[in-house]
């Protein structure tokens, strides 16, 4: 028996030997994907996230890869941060971070790329909310993740900018001008 | 030890980065290279496109590479992606030290599994001396360096501490026979690196065993297997009294005392006014009078004696990377096996420092392999925030790799390792009195403060008496007997970390005055007000004041703005909604840099006129590279597309010595035209605004003089040019009023190669209350400017040639003991609510006033400013870290213990609403032709009194033990 995955389109076979293996010693250790960060190794900082797509499913989830056992992976399509930009070609999110300055020392960084990435795909597809929704959404989106540098405020800014690009702007229709409070 | 020399290798520019270090066991050339990748073509240098707007930076340099995920870090590495490395890895794990009351006997590891068992235990015995203890030299403060010989020649008891015995006693007197030029010496460092079995640990967490693993499989299964149980594996004597050297304070000890000149008291006396000798004779009976001055306020029904006790636990500084490296020592390298080339992987805020000690634990008399040459791949740190200045980490990795037989060997720490073992900010006890009359004018004030220095000595000293000057905040003082010790503990090692000593000293400052006021019901900011220091006077040190600190414009900033103004109708309306909200106002006005500072950049032009700057500062996120690229660009007509930073190669060509490295004989002043007064020291973020930017400027203005105002002169076919006479727009160069054809720089940049002229500049700078100004003979006349070193490049695979210097003026003798010089003023206001049922705080609106002089990259400052808040809140609120085996010492200790600012816990708007929760950052004349200052630390520092100063007026009580928990909140509420 093996456990089928795939990192970044690359599909890898995994003994049942190794279901107890992390996913973030996976890829650091086998496929020298270090982009993916070890901060707190115990799921709370979410550095290390990454995203996930199980099935044929199309939805990503993040999942924390310090956390993760390889023996809960069988079948998902997982994406790191290196996955994501094609040479100088950046995911928007990642642009949006670069231009609002929204890191220092950017360890972090990748862990908020990809739940972002997440929550923006998500978004796609989301029923229409108020500001205060959509604020609160992104706030379960990155709220658990640990910055100590910057303070959030640029990833908070930028992350808001990328999502009213794909939502409108609360006179557009998908954002209601209705404000919950 | 070792002394770093002037540096002449074969080949230099992008060819190789060497210099070379003086041992006793002869030279060691030492490279330091960038990041792993970048370093095979020889160079850390980060190439980006900041934008193409001249002083303008679109994005951070180092942005793509770490929004990317590409290697940048030193945990990134391993022996397998490092080119020309065996591929074979071992791993190092260190045992801790679990008592300080009990000998330390030795291991039994009989109980881990076959698969588990290490393929080598070192034990403190298996060290030769100079593994175990390390000298060390760092140069990091002029005057710290001079007290300590001062306490040396003097014996005097305020400034003298008896050294503490070590388990290596005959090398602890070697270490006090020699001279005790660096602050590392002669007490702690000698603190064995390893316990020797059979003594007791000098503190928690001491490395009591090193186990290696030649399998990845092997050290996870035994760091498994040994994590959290460390007392099955390691045995101790019978529990006897604490190690007896706890609680004595590491040397120098600091005593500032100042009494200003009155109509009654003609003269001054300060550690600054008053010649050495007097002050160390008279500064105890000063003090005292100054004490008795305050004590007889208490029956004067005119003034007001104030109390302040506060404390505060130690912060880990959790920078993100928890440390991490790669050393491999070569045995195959040497000539007959005598000599070993050291490479190593490291992210580190003081590479030179670190690499000087690796050094000296190889090539002190007796070592079994003596290095020849050393290597330092300088990562990007993931977090610094002076946790890794100065760190263990890089010695342990260097210890390490000696017993690995010519293997690659990893070091990485996990998250509580990390907490177990890196450096903290100190606890502290701060206590005094400050003295007022009913006038609202500060008199006086007294006040002691320990800081828990932990085990190592590391830089607790600097940290004391940094806090000395600071307790006396933003105010003219007249009157002060400050002392300021670190004593060793037995808990983990206190270390620089951001605010060094200034969080500990505004808080037990600002509080307290906000009592006064409370108490008196008078204004805060009134109060305030009435007392700022500002121009021409003196700091607690004596010092003068000689930059405008605009402290009463902030005030005023302050006052007129809603957070404050409508404080009162904001708490009524929140109180009709049954919620308890304050406000407060706190100030600081950090010192940055130094007693003496000397800074180093080089700017470098290729043939197609791109700019590559280089630094020996190490960006260790907070911006310096993006800052120290786009500077020249006003200068120079176009940012760096290439900025190198850790560049410790650059002091070696300069054509400068210190007095540390001159010959016998040799005139060690400025009359001596390669004297400087000190080479670089350690990074510092707050090195950046000011003194990095200077010396990039004037190097850059050096380029521009000697090059590119020549060529322009060659190619317009006039006699001479002048820099005012230019003016840089999107075309190129232009000529003022003038109509000849604008030039490029690829079009200068070729006709300066074709002409012989000067393709970069290397500059040196050195600053104590002033720069010292230059005149330099280059080939264009005499040049001045405020450098002290300037040397000319030929092209940027040449070594720079020394231009002849004539200092023109220099900081006078005796500024040194002003301690500082510069200053990054703030006023912080907090508008927070209280739960009275659970105790939680919450920050809602935050206001900060900063004067931050020139603004070069707006988007690092503020975000300098939001980091900070973020930090000081978790400190203030949340980072609740207790000393001794309750504490990480014990090795339970993660994230799930230790609780950071997160994404909800701060306001995230900038703009300051009645209905949002918003962080606002009022800049002070951003667009000032003055420079720029440090502000890494500036709006930190006075976060956490003003939310203790907001809890006050929330719920009337006083908070003065930090963190605030909840439960500290609810017993206070109870009181």
């Amino acid at each position: 028996m093996s456990i089928t995955f795939t990192v970044n389109g690359n599909q890898y076979n995994v003994d049942d030997t190794q279901g107890e293996e992390k996913l973030l010693d996976f890829l650091h250790e086998t496929l020298d994907l270090t982009g993916t960060k070890f901060c707190c190794g115990i799921g709370v900082c979410r550095a290390c996230t990454v995203s996930v797509a199980k099935g044929q499913s199309t939805v990503e989830e993040p999942v924390i890869a310090c956390s993760t056992a390889l023996s809960t992976l069988n079948g998902t399509r997982i994406t790191t941060v290196e996955g994501l930009s094609d040479g100088e070609n950046l995911q928007p999110i990642q642009q949006a971070f670069l231009d609002h300055f929204s890191f220092q020392c950017g360890y972090c960084a990748p862990g908020f790329v990809m739940a972002s990435k997440v929550f923006l795909g998500w978004l796609k597809n989301a029923p229409k909310m108020t500001e205060q929704q959509l604020d609160e959404a992104i706030a379960n989106a990155i709220g658990e993740h640990i910055c100590r540098c910057t303070g959030y405020v640029r990833y908070y800014q930028a992350l808001k900018q990328e999502a009213l690009a794909i939502i409108g702007n609360p006179a557009d229709n998908r954002l209601s001008t209705e404000h919950a409070s | 030890m070792s002394d770093f020399f002037v540096t002449s290798p074969k080949s230099e520019g992008g060819v190789t980065r060497r210099t070379f270090l003086k041992t006793a066991s002869g030279v060691v050339a030492v490279s330091i290279l960038g990041t792993p990748q970048l370093s095979r073509a020889h160079s850390n240098a980060m190439s980006g496109n900041m934008g193409d707007v001249a002083g303008h930076a679109k994005r951070r340099i180092d942005g793509f590479a770490k929004v990317t995920g590409q290697k940048v870090y030193a945990r990134d590495f391993s022996a397998k992606s490092m080119r020309g490395w065996p591929q074979q890895q071992w791993h190092a794990l260190y045992l801790r030290a679990l008592k300080t009351n009990a000998e330390f006997q030795g291991l039994n590891l009989t109980s881990l599994p076959n698969h588990a068992k290490p393929a080598k235990v070192i034990l403190g015995n298996q060290l030769t001396a100079a593994q175990r203890s390390p000298s060390m030299q760092v140069s990091r403060d002029l005057i710290m360096d001079d007290k300590i010989r001062e306490s040396y020649a003097t014996a005097d008891p305020i400034h003298t501490t008896k050294p503490t015995q070590t388990a290596s006693t005959s090398l602890k007197d070697k270490v006090l026979e020699q001279d005790p030029v660096s602050f590392n010496h002669p007490s702690a460092v000698v603190f064995d690196l390893i316990v020797l079995p059979g003594n007791k640990p000098d503190y928690l967490g001491q490395p009591v065993a090193l186990l290696l693993f030649d399998t990845l499989s092997g050290y996870k299964a035994a760091h498994r297997a040994l994590q959290f149980q460390d007392s099955q594996f390691q045995t101790y004597g019978n529990n006897s009294e604490p190690n007896k050297y706890e609680g004595q304070p590491f040397s120098p000890e600091t005593h500032y005392v100042k009494i200003e000149a009155t109509d009654h008291c003609q003269s001054d006396f300060s550690y600054a006014q008053t010649p050495p000798p007097k002050y160390n004779k008279q500064a105890k009976s000063v003090g005292q009078e100054v004490t008795e001055f305050i004590d007889n306020g208490k029956s004067n029904p005119d003034q007001i004696v104030q109390s302040f006790a506060s404390d505060m636990l130690a912060m880990d500084p959790m920078f993100m990377e928890p440390e991490s490296g790669l050393a491999w020592l070569d045995l195959n390298s040497g000539v007959n096996g005598s000599k070993a080339n050291m490479h190593l992987v490291l992210g580190t805020q003081s590479p030179d420092g670190d690499v000087s000690s690796v050094v000296s634990m190889y090539n002190d008399e007796g070592s079994p392999t003596p290095l020849k040459n050393v290597t330092l791949n300088s990562c990007y740190p993931g977090g610094g925030f002076g946790g890794r200045d100065s760190s263990p980490f890089s010695l342990m990795l260097a210890l390490a790799a000696g017993f690995c037989e010519g293997n690659p060997v990893k070091l990485s720490y996990d998250r509580f390792e990390q907490f177990r073992v890196g450096l903290k900010r100190h606890a502290a006890k701060v206590h005094g009195n400050v003295l007022l009359n009913t006038s609202q004018q500060i008199l006086a004030i007294e006040g002691n403060m320990q800081f828990d220095g932990g085990g190592r000595k590391n830089l607790s000293p600097y940290v004391a008496s940094l806090a000395a000057l600071c307790i006396g905040g933003s105010y003219s003082i007249p009157k002060a007997n400050i002392h300021a010790n670190a004593i060793h503990s037995q808990n983990i090692s206190g270390g620089s970390q951001r605010g060094f000593g200034g969080p500990q000293a505004f808080f037990a400052i600002e509080t307290a005055l906000d009592e006064v006021a409370y108490n008196k019901k008078w204004d805060p900011i009134a109060l305030r007000r009435k007392n700022v220091i500002s121009m021409g006077d003196r700091s607690i040190t004596g010092g003068p004041i000689d930059q405008s600190l605009q402290l009463e414009t902030m005030l005023d900033k302050v006052e007129n703005h809603p957070l404050w103004s409508n404080r009162e109708r904001i708490k009524a309306k929140k109180s009709s909604d049954h919620i308890q909200y304050g406000t407060g106002v706190a100030m600081s006005l950090q010192a940055y840099g130094t007693s003496g500072d000397g800074v180093i950049a080089a700017v470098q032009m290729d043939r197609k006129g791109r700019f590559t700057v280089k630094s020996d500062a190490v960006d260790m996120g907070n911006g310096s590279a993006t800052t120290l690229g786009v500077v020249i660009g006003p200068i120079l007509g176009a940012n760096a597309t290439t900025v190198d930073m850790g560049d410790h190669t650059l002091f070696g060509r300069s054509g400068l010595k210190t007095k540390y490295q001159l010959s016998k004989g040799d005139v060690a002043d400025y009359s001596n035209p390669i004297f400087t007064e000190q080479s670089v020291g350690s990074s510092s973020a707050c090195l950046t605004g000011l003194h990095q930017v200077h010396v990039v400027q004037q190097t850059a203005q050096a380029l521009l003089e000697q090059s590119l105002l020549p060529a322009a002169a060659l190619l317009w076919k006039l006699d001479k040019l002048t820099a005012p006479q230019i003016e840089w727009r999107e075309e190129g160069m232009t000529l003022k009023g003038e109509n000849h054809p604008p030039l490029t720089l690829e079009v200068l940049a070729k006709k300066a190669h074709d002409a012989n002229l000067p393709m970069g500049t290397l500059g040196h700078a050195f600053f104590q209350n002033s720069w010292v100004k230059s005149e330099f003979a280059s080939q264009q006349g005499p040049l001045t400017f405020e450098l002290d070193g300037l040397a000319v490049y030929a092209s940027a695979s040449q070594k720079p040639t020394p231009l002849h210097r004539s200092v023109i003026s220099f900081p006078p003798p005796g500024t040194s003991r002003y301690a500082r010089y510069v200053w990054a003023p703030c006023v912080n206001v907090i508008g927070l609510t209280v739960n009275t049922r659970t105790g939680h705080v919450r920050l809602e609106d935050v206001l900060s006033v900063l004067n931050a002089g020139r603004i070069h990259v707006p988007e690092l400052v503020s975000g300098q400013s939001q980091g900070g808040i973020a930090m000081a809140m978790g400190y203030t609120l949340l980072e609740d870290m207790p000393p001794g085996m309750q504490g990480p010492a014990n090795g339970l200790w993660n994230l799930n213990k230790y609780h950071v600012a997160r994404y909800l816990d701060m306001p995230l708007d900038t703009q300051y609403t009645p209905e949002g929760r918003a962080q606002e950052l009022i800049l002070i004349d951003p667009d000032a032709t003055v420079p720029g200052r440090g502000i890494a630390e500036a709006v930190m520092c006075s976060i956490a009194p003003a939310i203790s100063n907001a809890l006050k007026d929330a719920v009337g009580v006083r908070y003065q033990s930090l963190p605030i928990t909840p439960s500290k909140i609810l017993r206070g509420l109870q009181s």
